[in-house]
């Protein structure tokens, strides 16, 4: 029973980097249509600034890799996607491809170079303390209070401030954000930095998590959070957010439990099921379960007017 | 005149690249050393894969990221079918007995070989077709790539058919550059030929407009599912092609692949830089970046007075490459053109099509 309990709380640390992760992707997508591949690079960058940086005390790691992250994502989208603004999704796609492999290459000419790297964890973080028979670390404490933070910040941005209306606009409908007074390069350049923001929190998280720092660090996470955004529903923020957090918290609760056997074509149906989605369900799981609820409210009220006057 | 003039016309670029082709294989053939003609071997096989390529996504507009997986099967399944049944005896000892009566007494030769690998693909393709072709765009793009995932995993963890991750043995390398020469010559003028078929227009008429296309009669998901299903063939030769020259390949020969030869990023950059909508953007492109990706590669083998290039340079340079081209010009080197009749060659000289008819025999 413990031993479960403690599974789910790890779980749920483990899907809440995602949902972060996912959160970004969905955000930029939403604003200009883009699959953003170069996101795992986001974190490959982070991991490398901890790394050079892990001796100036973890609050000035922690400080550097935003400011690094960040500014590598305002820069991106200045290099290689702002030239682009007016050509097709498509285009941004094979444009965000050729900007990760771009990124990782030079990581591996550079930082990724000698022998392997990595972040010592904190022992005062990492290490469990038991709490009525549970084992739990600061780290996923932290993890959780971070992904918490972030979510509530996220909501309140979009919700409360000016910046927040104008992101949901341009992800409703672009053009028309455009004409109603919404400046393009001014909304699309703070998309970039909040999904660096949230770049560089799941970096740090992930990375003191596992501690190894290489060049592909980026891949795996971002393959998670893809996955679950897309079947979430990469459309809508909190869909691709809830998205991820499930594929997180499934596949950490899969590796725990499932056999050998089984786990190892996990991946192939994760894909498989992405396939299906994109073409029964393009909104992702969210939208269909939502539309169908609110579809089946209205014509539930309705039906019990009638029944009621006749 | 005239009524001669429009089928020579319509003849000369595919005989134009065809005589391209003959040309770089008759000079590496007598000039070439061992390095040139496996470099040249190469570029074939990618040749077709970009063929493929172009005749999928050139035609209907919708990107794939996925053809690798069609070499992947190309070359498993005839790697399967021509290995000498004695190494298969001993190095697939878990294979299935519904797979193993009749995979081990095979041994095709090369044509029934690259045959059977090819047919597998376009099995493949066709179990595939039906919902990629209902997709467009970017989730196209992330469907495609998704097919890829799901090949390679099936790879790595088959290990019961595929050997897993270990590498194939006893894969007899049949396939000499001559095979290969002839194999791109055919499907240069297949690709040609498509694209001036009925089947091609309708597609290129939806990837213009598809509402238009649809309004008129089209029926878009199966004009894709044709040329998905093509592509998946050219694209599994390629494959066969592959396993039989470089012999011992294993799952990460057809994946990602950032710190060395990636198999995946070099056609789309071939397709894209040459010009996806035209069968000479394919041959340009393909020979413009194999030069610039060679050239940097021996930068980093055997460096350039002394200082060497960091390994992973060849896909930075290949990465700002394709930047550049879909900033600066978006529509690839030819524009999206076939190269022009000669004698239209000075007259759009300030426009575009001189690039690609420079580009060209520049090798």
């Amino acid at each position: 029973m413990t031993y479960w309990i403690q599974t789910i709380l790890d779980s749920i640390a483990y899907g809440s980097l995602f949902a972060l992760m996912a959160l970004g992707l969905s955000l930029l997508f939403g604003v200009m249509g883009l699959m953003n591949f170069a996101y795992g690079e986001l974190i490959m960058a982070g991991a490398y600034t901890m790394f050079y940086t892990r001796g100036s005390g973890w609050l000035g790691m922690i400080l550097m890799t935003i400011v690094v992250v960040t500014i590598l994502s305002l820069l991106m989208e200045l290099v290689a996607f702002r030239p682009l603004r007016k050509a097709s999704p498509v285009v941004l796609l094979i444009s965000s491809f050729a900007v990760s492999y771009a990124l990782e290459a030079l990581g591996w000419m550079t930082v990724g170079k000698g022998p392997q790297k990595g972040v010592q964890p904190y022992p005062w973080l990492t290490t469990q303390f038991d709490t009525g028979g549970i084992l739990i670390s600061r780290l996923e404490i932290a993890t959780w209070i971070v992904t918490v933070v972030l979510l509530v910040g996220m909501t309140l941005l979009l919700k409360r401030t000016a910046l927040g209306i104008q992101l949901r606009a341009s992800t409703e409908d672009f053009r028309m954000a455009q004409l109603t007074g919404v400046r393009a390069n001014w909304v699309i350049s703070a998309a970039f930095g909040i999904t660096g923001l949230l770049a560089s929190a799941v970096a740090v998280l992930y990375v003191l998590r596992t501690g190894a720092v290489d060049p592909s660090i980026g891949q795996g996470p971002l393959l998670v959070a893809f996955v679950g955004g897309v079947i979430g529903g990469l459309g809508s923020l909190p869909a691709a957010a809830l998205g991820g957090f499930v594929l997180g918290v499934v596949i950490n609760l899969l590796g725990a439990r499932l056999p050998i056997l089984l786990k190892s074509h996990t991946v192939m149906f994760a894909f498989l099921v992405v396939i299906a989605i994109l073409v029964f369900l393009p909104g992702g799981l969210v939208s269909l379960r939502a539309g169908r609820l609110v579809a089946w409210w209205r014509r539930r009220r309705p039906t019990t007017f009638e029944g009621a006057s006749a | 005149m005239t009524a001669l003039a429009a089928p020579a016309r319509r003849a000369w670029a595919p005989l134009f690249l065809c005589s391209l082709l003959v040309v770089t294989w008759a000079l590496i053939e007598s000039f070439g050393d061992v390095f040139y003609t496996r470099t040249a071997v190469r570029m074939f096989i990618l040749l077709l894969v970009v063929l493929g390529l172009q005749i999928f996504s050139g035609n209907s507009g919708v990107l794939s990221f996925g053809h690798v997986a069609f070499m992947a099967a190309g070359a498993y399944a005839s790697a399967l079918l021509t290995i000498p049944t004695e190494i298969k005896s001993f190095t697939f000892l878990t294979m299935p007995h519904f797979l193993k009566f009749w995979v081990f007494p095979a041994q095709r030769g090369w044509l029934g070989g690259t045959l059977a690998g090819a047919g597998f693909a376009l099995v493949f393709a066709v179990i595939t077709a039906p919902p990629i072709v209902r997709l467009a765009g970017v989730p196209a793009g992330i469907a495609t790539l998704a097919i890829l995932v799901v090949v390679q995993v099936f790879i790595v963890q088959t290990s019961a058919i595929t050997r897993g991750t270990s590498t194939m043995i006893g894969v007899p390398p049949t396939t000499s550059f001559l095979q290969v020469l002839v194999w791109a010559l055919i499907f240069l003028f297949a690709a040609f030929a498509f694209q001036q078929s009925r089947f091609g227009l309708r597609l290129r008429a939806s990837r213009e407009n598809e509402r238009a296309a649809r309004s008129v009669g089209v029926r878009v998901p199966i004009e894709r599912a044709i040329a998905w299903i093509l592509s998946g063939f050219v694209v599994g030769v390629a494959g066969a092609l592959y396993g039989h020259y470089f012999v011992t390949f294993s799952p990460y020969d057809f994946y990602f692949n950032t710190n060395g030869f990636d198999i995946i990023l070099l056609p789309i950059a071939m397709l894209v830089v040459g010009g996806m909508t035209s069968v000479t953007g394919a041959v340009v492109g393909c020979y413009f970046v194999m030069i610039v990706y060679t050239a940097i590669d021996r930068l980093e083998v055997n460096g350039l007075a002394g200082a060497k290039a960091p390994s992973g340079t060849t896909n930075l340079v290949l990465a700002l490459v394709l930047l550049m081209t879909l900033v600066l010009r978006p529509k690839g080197i030819t524009g999206g053109k076939e190269i022009p009749w000669p004698s239209d060659w000075r007259l759009p000289r300030r426009l575009r099509p001189t690039a690609g008819a420079e580009a060209a025999p520049n090798e």
